[in-house]
């Protein structure tokens, strides 16, 4: 059972924090609506617990290994300071410090955030998983070593806490318990953006201590920058499964479809998230498909990171994450392209048309567009001719959170559902108000120790009742539904909620992306381009 | 890192049980391997993911697009998955001797 648990308490040696339990959880609709109907939550090894810091909860992100002395301990605390410290200065601190200090100074602790959060809500109303519990840990070191400078009055009347390696081991863990949709950000009556803090908790983790999740760092931006994708894909393997992909796509539709690599003076650089073409190889072979049919002038590029739109930097590290984004525009700018396009991948479109504004100036700062703008314009000029006939079953949207919420792309990808599936309808809520997937922040390919588990039953469980509750009078397995997600991330944990709650088997729901859904229907194609199976 | 008896030797291996040195792979470690995964008896259809995934490997220095692997192989993805309960990503390929997959795949 859940028992309360104090801001303060974080700082108190014990061996968890906080407990979960499958019965606490918040009930899904049915068929799942007992707690015996979903999978059980596996416990953590021994191995792991007795290698890993696990103190926090039932389950383990980052893997931190334990200290092995007193004097491990106390570099890591005077590591943690220091970049405490180097947080709230503006030469360390260029992209974030302003929203993180207003953050800082201005919660009233209404917690209207608690009940704006997936998270929270999912866990039974966890306590440790509200947003402002890691944020009001947070500030009170905040106030405590940065603001008062150690003023012993002030930090009592800030309220005590104790910095030591539990704390600070424990706060590490926690800023990997949120997806940073922001949900909570949009909600505050005052504008306190807690997903920033989580966000820039594992900065300070990243950037000072080296401290980040592998699969994000290790392998995903260091090898990025290095091999040129995070997937290990050099530009040799890349154009051998682009070649692959051509030749798939054209037996399917009918059509010769050859992918143009490296054309200088192309209008367009399409960068796609090179998991799609990897996992997802008919996303990358419907864009083809629709950008030969659309007659446009386009190309991909085989420079490092130009074939691979991911930049993970955006959930951890604000180094890593300027190292790619100028990749990216250097890519576009050696071919001099007159901009980029970006595929369907949530973050990279965050990444790359929002944030890296703080870093791309002069000549590099090459325009760069959403492909649900570009879809949505070459459906509805009549450049690409659709039979939406073709799409006669029910389909929803997600909305991914970058996309949508944090970027306000929010209608094109509607108006060209609406135009080309006649049985649409919304998820409740959606839009701007959207719930995550679970899989935001990089969680979608985070599976170390039960991490799975708690990513499918905690963070991705909203999105299941969401998902349930759009189909809810078409359940029955003879209907085949589709769920559409213009997003890599989103899609990798679609995958694993549709297999964790066996929804393919059972109700025959499946997930693809938008453009999958256009070529479905384009008169120009053979019919039958989606493939209803598991993948 | 942890290390493991498999085959008869004793091979590192991450949290998630993949092997870190592709090197130390032969036939003996993929049974065990195998084992960890559920998959108690290798078929001859086992054997034709594995190697599948093996010599792919040895060729690209990566695991192959999932797709490639069911066209070359003849099986469904489904199919795949009854072979290999984790997958082909997180299943065949930890019993291949290939190193977990990375990025948004």
């Amino acid at each position: 059972m859940k028992k309360r648990v104090k801001i303060e308490d974080i700082s108190r040696r014990s061996s968890q924090l906080s407990t979960l339990a499958k019965e606490d959880f918040k009930p899904l609709p049915p068929p799942f609506d007992k707690p015996e109907a979903t999978p059980d939550f596996a416990p953590l090894s021994p191995a792991a617990r007795e290698k890993y810091e696990g103190s926090l909860d039932d389950t383990i992100a980052v893997s931190i290994p334990k200290p092995k002395s007193k004097e491990e301990e106390e570099r890591l605390v005077a590591g943690f300071l220091s970049g405490l410290e180097k947080l709230f200065t503006k030469e360390n601190n260029w992209t974030f410090l302003q929203p993180l200090l207003l953050s800082m100074e201005h919660c009233a602790t209404c917690h209207t955030c608690s009940e704006a959060c997936h998270i929270y809500e999912a866990s039974g109303h966890n306590p440790i998983y509200r947003p402002a519990y890691r944020s009001e840990v947070f500030r009170r070191l905040y106030k405590k070593y940065v603001k008062s400078k150690g003023k012993l009055l002030q930090a009592w009347r800030d309220g005590e806490i104790e910095l030591n390696w539990t704390t600070v081991a424990r706060l590490a863990e926690l800023a990997y318990r949120c997806n940073l949709c922001r949900r909570c950000a949009q909600t505050c009556p005052i504008g306190v953006d807690n997903g920033l803090i989580a966000h820039e908790i594992r900065k300070l983790f990243s950037q000072e201590l080296g401290i980040a999740a592998r699969e994000l760092h290790d392998n995903g931006s260091v090898l990025q920058l290095k091999v040129g994708s995070s997937t290990g894909m050099n530009s040799l393997v890349v154009k051998d499964n682009i070649q692959f992909i051509d030749e798939e796509v054209s037996e399917k539709t009918g059509l010769s479809i050859q992918t143009p690599w490296d054309k200088a003076g192309a209008d367009i650089l399409l960068i796609h998230n090179a998991g799609e073409i990897m996992a997802w190889p008919m996303n990358p072979g419907a864009f083809a498909v629709i950008f030969e049919v659309a007659g446009l002038s386009w190309t991909m590029s085989s420079e490092i990171a130009g074939y691979d739109s991911i930049n993970y930097g955006l959930w951890y590290d604000d180094a890593q994450f300027a190292r790619v984004a100028l990749k990216h525009a250097q890519a576009a700018k050696k071919l001099g392209v007159k901009k980029i396009v970006l595929g369907e991948c949530g973050h990279a479109h965050k990444a790359l048309t929002v944030i890296a504004d703080r870093v791309l100036t002069g000549d590099l700062n090459i325009p760069r567009e959403s492909s649900m703008v570009l879809l949505e314009s070459l459906i509805a000029s009549g450049r690409i001719k659709v039979d939406p006939s073709r799409n006669d079953f029910p389909v929803t949207l997600h909305d991914p959170c970058n996309l949508v919420r944090l970027m306000g792309v929010v209608e094109p990808q509607r108006r060209v559902l609406r135009r080309i599936a006649p049985r649409f309808r919304e998820m409740e809520p959606h839009g701007v108000h959207n719930y995550c997937c679970g899989g935001g922040s990089g969680f979608a390919i985070m599976s170390g120790h039960n991490f799975a588990d708690w990513r499918c039953q905690i963070a991705g469980r909203k999105k299941v009742e969401q998902i349930l509750n759009a189909f809810k009078d078409e359940l029955d397995p003879s209907i085949q539904k589709y769920v559409c997600a213009p997003c890599s991330n989103c899609k990798g944990q679609l995958r694993d909620l549709i297999a964790y709650y066996d929804l393919w088997e059972k109700h025959s729901i499946m997930y693809d992306g938008l453009v999958e859904l256009i070529v479905n229907c384009m008169t120009d194609v053979k019919p039958g381009f989606i493939e209803w199976e598991q993948h | 890192m942890e290390t493991k008896p498999l085959g008869g030797k004793q091979i590192e291996v991450d949290e998630d049980g993949f092997i870190q040195d592709p090197g130390a792979w032969d036939e003996a470690v993929a049974k065990d391997l195998a084992v960890t995964e559920g998959v108690n008896d290798m078929s001859e259809n086992h054997w034709k993911v594995v190697n599948y995934l093996r010599n792919y490997y040895l060729e690209f220095q990566m695991a192959p697009m999932i797709r490639k692997l069911c066209k070359e192989t003849g099986f469904k993805l489904k199919e795949i998955y009854d072979m290999f309960p984790s997958g082909p990503a997180k299943g065949a390929c930890k019993v291949a001797g290939l190193p977990k997959p990375t990025g948004c795949v």
